[in-house]
């Protein structure tokens, strides 16, 4: 499909915000410092599941220097997006894992913040507990909840979480065979490069948080509740963010708990993580055990999907926990059962993609083994069963699967170098795999106000914060391509909630159709006062002109016109937009984005080791409105799932039910050494309901990698690795015997 | 019951380990050579009751002599003392990269130096890089080539790449790719940063 003429959008654009953060001038949230500012720490639960009987801070309290303690007995503030399905608090007693909350302290400085937890005496009377998901579940397990360890629903969420179309049985009858089998996927962290950390400070009743998250908005709504006050006396900034991949949505328990410090204290309070504090302190990616059932025609295509699964939400459930990797395929009889289920461990929720890259993983391995089986080509079985209706009823706005698959395939050249399973012979292991992934396409809640300055400059001024996705980039692209005013003319206002409108937060890749389609709605709101009044002076009707790089013309006869800067002279003062948008899909239709990956790897026969040799990344995301920035936004995702498919896990020892390897080294994140040029392919596409065609990009990329990279190493070695991390140790064992 | 936190290395034991090694470090370098460096690790057994002491070093070309406390590192003092923000602290244990500044021409953590060791030391730092508005080659190859996604590694990768280029000026991409492997990135914009680094090896 043909794409539409743009001036700005599509083309590969520096980042606006570039000079700031390559000059170290960007401001994040912990390089704020306020006069008299106090630092703040953390003290955290050592047992798995205890009541506190007594916190004794005594001996803290008379350490020169501390200012403020806080903890369960004297601060009851709730956390509304910490428990979906219960009620939690920023200190809760019980404590339910190893690294939950009890105690916070502020004093003059970091050192003595954490001498003071030293001092701090907290008497423990250790509960029972659970680490294992599938154990939580049995009737005589340790119960964290009075009503067991399945998580509830509460209207927003159900459990066990159930999706059904078709007639599963029917589809098995069908099904020239069956095939059944279990994956399993581990809990891993954001790890995002900069640590919790949130500023506080009160002037009189007015509460002001430098915060360190991916909504504002959101942050500034859920710290009003917590502590009861009303929206317009909370002020939640955040002007530079160093990424969060979903564990920085809305305000997080440090951030009430630095409110109340500050306010204890009388001073501004700076509250920093440690890293093992933000390993466990907050939360990763869940952990699942999924057993898919799946018929299949000889040929290899599906008639029926059946998967029940786990997945482990840790001690208290903020997210849905549910898995999606089945959205990519085309299954005719449908039905799952997801069961979150709480342990004592550390929290999961959000980790960019929170759904998929585990359940791809399940499902992509599950289908190509059974095409191993069947003795078809992985390629010919993806593709034939490429996902064309959504949920089994609603029309796609748009899908480029196809395109996709066959694209990517050719940049990889897949006809030449495939191989059945374990036909590569020597010391190194040649293997080539692919995997079919996406992400919803959303629409929703968006506003956006432009002010058109006297020197025809403008400022968009918007609710969103970058989290490193080059999000106000694109929103200064999409206002610079719908005024018809140059790049560089645009400046961008974002980040306050004091100053900009409510944006959704840069979290489930919404940034860009939320508020870019408010964004286009206000700018075109200025174009329409412009043209009211350029009009007069054209001697044309508004509706016959046109706007376009500075410059008010007739659409008719572009030689009759005026530079915009003399029309908006003919206002008293500058011009404002503005738009808050809310559309919706027409009836019948669902919003998507696709994608395919396909990878290279050299199995090392005598040391297990898996090195990647080359990895194509073909995706749908429409029209692609930056180029440079949405091609890092890929690369990156798909090297987060190169670090799950090969190295991260968070370990737990459980004798102490202890994570003993909360930091970098021993989390074993990619490093330059791991990984390759992952070589991005942009399919010609666009959507009908997306700001200038355009479609998410910010979570596709790390669904469809972990899948993929595990269909190479199969291709490669001839053995199926149903558990991650593909560990060279698994590898060997496997390939040994 | 033991209700320490069990959680292994903190700062804090990490500090005062940092410490015990550094004390034997100074007894060798004062055998080994006679004057300038040995003090450059003047421990707690300098003025032991305060637990501060006074260093002079060069930060950016420009001169400073400041009193510091023996357990704060040179990441802290840039940051809290000095701010000079741009390095950031995204481990403060020696394990990210995000805090490398350049000490005496090569890229080292800051997070894991502690400022009294700096003394007679020139330190450059991401902000010491452009003259004015006009950008080091380096920074701007990581505008043109999107070396920043959240940024929050960027200065430290800058910082390694700026150190490659400083010893060689045009390396390859594998030397480049290991001069800057002690420098993680999260948002996994590897390829990135590496094209910035040769792009600027072109540049100059
Ligand atoms: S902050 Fe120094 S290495 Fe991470
Ligand atoms: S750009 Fe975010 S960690 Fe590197």
């Amino acid at each position: 499909m043909a794409q539409k003429e743009f001036s700005v959008v599509g083309k590969a654009t520096p980042r606006i915000d570039g000079f700031e953060r390559v000059t170290g001038k960007a401001e994040y949230t912990g390089d704020v410092q306020l006069p008299g500012m106090l630092y703040a720490r953390v003290l955290r639960s050592p047992h798995p599941h205890a009541k506190i009987l007594s916190i004794d801070t005594s001996k803290a309290e008379k350490l020169p220097g501390v200012k403020a303690i806080v903890h369960s007995f004297n601060t009851q503030v709730t956390w509304a997006s910490g428990g979906l399905t219960q009620k939690r608090m920023i200190f809760n007693n019980p404590v339910r894992y190893v690294g939950d909350a009890v105690a916070a302290v502020a004093a003059t400085d970091r050192y003595i913040a954490e001498d003071a937890l030293e001092l701090i005496e907290v008497k423990y009377e250790k509960l029972p507990y659970v680490l294992d998901a599938a154990a939580a579940l049995k009737s005589d397990a340790p119960k964290i909840y009075p009503k067991g360890n399945l998580s509830v629903g509460d209207g927003r969420v159900t459990a066990p979480i159930r999706e059904q179309w078709g007639d599963v049985e029917k589809g098995f009858k069908e099904a020239d065979k069956v095939f059944e089998d279990t994956y399993i996927s581990k809990h891993v962290n954001n790890a995002q490069m900069e640590r919790r950390v949130s500023v506080a400070k009160w002037d009189g009743a007015k509460l002001t948080v430098y915060a360190s998250t991916q909504g504002i908005s959101n942050a500034r709504g859920d710290i009003a509740k917590a502590l009861d006050l009303p929206l317009s006396r909370v002020r939640v900034v955040c002007k530079y963010m160093g990424a969060g991949f979903g564990n920085k949505n809305q305000a997080q328990d440090y951030d009430m708990m630095t409110a109340v410090l500050a306010k204890t204290a009388g001073q501004p309070v700076k509250l920093e993580f440690t890293r093992e504090d933000d390993f466990i302190g907050m939360h990763g990616r869940w952990a699942s055990e999924q057993h898919y059932k799946v018929g299949v025609k000889k040929d290899g295509t599906i008639t029926a999907v059946e998967l029940n699964a786990i997945t482990n939400m840790g001690a208290y459930r903020k997210q849905s926990g549910d898995l999606t990797g089945c959205d990519f395929y085309n299954i005719p009889n449908y039905k799952k059962v997801v069961s979150p289920t709480h342990t004592n461990t550390v929290v999961a929720a959000n980790y960019r993609a929170p759904a998929y890259p585990q359940s791809v993983f399940g499902f992509a391995s599950m289908l190509d083994q059974i095409a191993f089986d069947l003795g078809v080509n992985p390629y010919d079985m993806f593709l034939k069963n490429r996902v064309r209706v959504s949920k089994g009823k609603s029309q796609f706005t748009s899908n480029e699967m196809e395109a996709c698959i066959v694209e990517g395939a050719k940049k990889i050249g897949w006809q030449e170098k495939w191989h059945p399973a374990g036909a590569s012979k020597g010391a190194k292991l040649h293997g080539i795999g692919m995997a079919l992934g996406g992400y919803p396409f959303r629409l929703g809640l968006g506003a956006a106000t432009i002010r058109l300055n006297p020197d025809a400059t403008a400022h968009v001024i918007v609710g969103v914060v970058d989290i490193g996705t080059g999000a106000k980039s694109t929103m200064a692209i999409i206002a610079a391509e719908a005024l018809g005013i140059p790049l560089d003319q645009i400046q961008l206002a974002s980040g306050d909630t004091d100053v900009t409108p409510y944006s959704i937060g840069e979290s489930s890749s919404r940034t860009t159709s939320f508020t870019g389609t408010a964004v286009i709605a206000a700018a075109e709101d200025v174009r329409k006062q412009i043209f009211a009044v350029a009009a007069r002076e054209l001697e044309a009707k508004p509706e016959e002109l046109d706007l376009k790089n500075g410059i008010v013309f007739l659409k008719s006869n572009p030689g009759q016109k005026m530079p915009l800067v003399k029309a908006i002279r003919k206002v008293e003062s500058e011009i404002i937009g503005r738009a808050t948008t809310n559309p919706t899909w027409p009836e019948g239709f669902d919003g998507k984005c696709f994608a395919a990956h396909f990878c290279e790897v050299e199995v090392d026969r005598f040391t297990g080791q898996v090195r990647l040799t080359r990895y194509v990344a073909a995706h749908d995301s429409g029209t692609i409105i930056n180029r440079l920035t949405a091609t890092s936004q890929v690369k990156g995702g798909v090297v987060q799932g190169i670090g799950m498919a090969f190295t991260e896990e968070l370990l737990i020892d459980r004798p102490t039910a202890t994570p003993i390897n909360p930091n970098y080294r021993d989390a074993k994140v990619p490093t330059h050494l791991e990984v390759p040029e992952i070589e991005v392919l942009f399919v010609d596409a666009s959507d009908p309901y997306g700001p200038f065609g355009g479609k998410p990009v910010g979570e596709p990329p790390i669904t469809a990698s972990v899948g993929t990279i595990a269909n190479a190493i199969f291709n490669a070695t001839g053995k199926r690795f149903k558990e991650l991390p593909i560990t060279p140790d698994k590898i060997l064992r496997a390939i040994q015997v | 019951m033991d209700d320490k936190k069990g959680k292994g290395v903190s700062r804090r034991d990490f500090l005062k380990r940092v410490g015990a090694g550094s004390v034997g470090a100074a007894v060798i370098s004062k055998g080994l050579l006679d004057a300038p460096g040995a003090d450059a690790y003047p421990t707690e057994a300098v003025e032991p009751a305060k637990g501060r002491s006074i260093v002079s070093l060069k930060v950016n070309g420009k001169a400073y002599r400041i009193e510091v406390q023996h357990r704060q590192t040179l990441a802290e003092v840039l940051r809290d003392e000095l701010g000079l923000t741009g390095t950031r602290i995204g481990c403060d244990r020696g394990e990210c990269g995000a805090c490398t500044v350049i000490i005496d021409g090569r890229n080292m953590y800051s997070c894991s130096q502690l400022a009294v060791w700096m003394s007679g030391k020139e330190i450059l730092t991401v902000e010491g890089l452009a003259k004015g508005d006009k950008l080091d080659p380096i920074q701007q190859a990581f505008i043109d080539h999107d070396g920043p996604q959240c940024g929050f590694c960027t200065s430290g990768q800058i910082m390694s790449g700026k150190a490659l280029l400083l010893r060689n000026p045009s390396p390859s991409e594998a030397q480049a790719r290991r001069a800057l492997s002690g420098n993680l990135c999260r948002c996994g914009n590897y390829n990135r940063e590496v094209e910035a680094v040769l792009a600027a090896a072109k540049a100059r």
